[in-house]
């Protein structure tokens, strides 16, 4: 009886998920009215060709501010609660063959990086995904050059101002918005011929720019304030 | 008419997928870790190169295949050293060590 009921309800779910589809693929206004005005107006009003970034950017910019916050906050919690005066040395890193081939292959991990946060606006990637891949760089430093390697090189002091340029580049691009256009965070985008080259005049670019410089920063502050707490030194 | 490059490209990849084929068979067949780090490391590198080669011919553009040949360069370096870090770790720090034909069974043969 059970086995029937569940057989009758995933059917009912699947055809109603049928018709939902082929109703969705024969017009395409019924996608509903903000994302068809998204999806035909969003290149001529942003200058974006990637959607997503456009829609993260500059429709939904409110939102990206959010988490953006929340990723600072994040980082400021961390560091307040986990002093970091002094690091010991834990470890000495990995052998001498992983030393050497990741120090060929960090400048293309750091060049993909600064490629995804520069061509946010063009190409799939944006500030997020490529803030990653800088912060999992200094991340993997560690473990390969062992834990005093990072440390001893870049200070937490520079990532910490690293980090808040970029949430101030962030906030900048909004109050230039205020003067040029006349509400925060608009996009002062007006030229369609720069459609699809790399300097666009916008605030798509700035903002993905503040937000990788943001996410590498902050996510090699939260290690670097996790690791030195919980080993010991020799 | 079939073209040369073609042809090629697809026998590449039938060489790619050869390769990742022996891995299958390694990882369920082989007995300990170091074993199959042996038999996942053809098709991380063999596999990955071939693969990557074949598509380079099929498509046949400079800018698309110098990409894609850049990305089998970057996975024939980095693989094994991935591997090679993770096998030195295991014996190092004595997470598995070898069960059958040990350096301590062998040492004649070596003599």
């Amino acid at each position: 009886m059970k086995i029937f009921l569940l057989l009758v309800l995933f059917s009912g779910i699947g055809f109603l998920l049928i018709d939902n589809l082929r109703f969705l693929s024969n017009s395409g206004f019924s996608l509903g009215a903000a994302t068809h005005y998204y999806v035909t107006q969003g290149f001529e009003q942003t200058g974006a060709l990637n959607l997503v970034s456009s829609i993260l950017y500059d429709f939904r910019a409110f939102d990206s501010l959010g988490e953006s916050t929340v990723i600072f906050a994040a980082v400021s919690g961390i560091v307040s609660l986990l002093s970091r005066k002094t690091l010991p040395v834990s470890s000495h890193g990995l052998s001498i063959i992983v030393k050497r081939i990741f120090g060929i292959l960090t400048p293309f991990l750091f060049v993909s990086g600064i490629y995804l946060i520069l061509h946010g606006h063009l190409s799939p990637g944006g500030g997020f995904q490529g803030g990653v891949i800088l912060g999992t760089i200094s991340i993997v430093f560690c473990i390969v050059y062992g834990s005093s390697f990072d440390y001893t090189r870049y200070s937490p002091q520079s990532k910490t101002i690293l980090e808040v340029s970029g949430a101030l580049l962030f906030l900048a691009m909004g109050i230039i918005g205020i003067f040029l256009e006349g509400f925060f965070l608009a996009n002062w985008f007006s030229s369609p011929e720069r459609l699809g080259k790399l300097l666009t005049p916008g605030s798509i670019f700035g903002i993905n720019l503040g937000v990788g410089i943001k996410i590498g920063a902050g996510l090699s502050i939260i290690f670097y304030s996790i690791i030195q707490k919980r080993i010991e030194g020799k | 008419m079939i073209e040369i490059k073609i042809v090629i490209a697809y026998l590449l990849m039938a060489m790619g997928v050869l390769f990742a084929l022996t891995t299958v068979i390694g990882l369920f067949r082989f007995p300990d870790l170091y074993t199959r780090i042996h038999a996942s490391t053809v098709s991380s590198t063999m596999s990955a190169l071939c693969a990557t080669a074949g598509l380079a011919i099929y498509l046949w553009d400079p800018l698309l295949s110098s990409k894609i040949i850049l990305i089998g360069v970057l996975l024939f370096i980095s693989n094994p050293m991935a591997t090679h870090a993770i096998a030195r770790a295991s014996y190092r720090k004595k997470i598995t060590l070898p069960t059958t034909n040990s350096p301590e069974e062998r040492k004649g043969d070596f003599d």
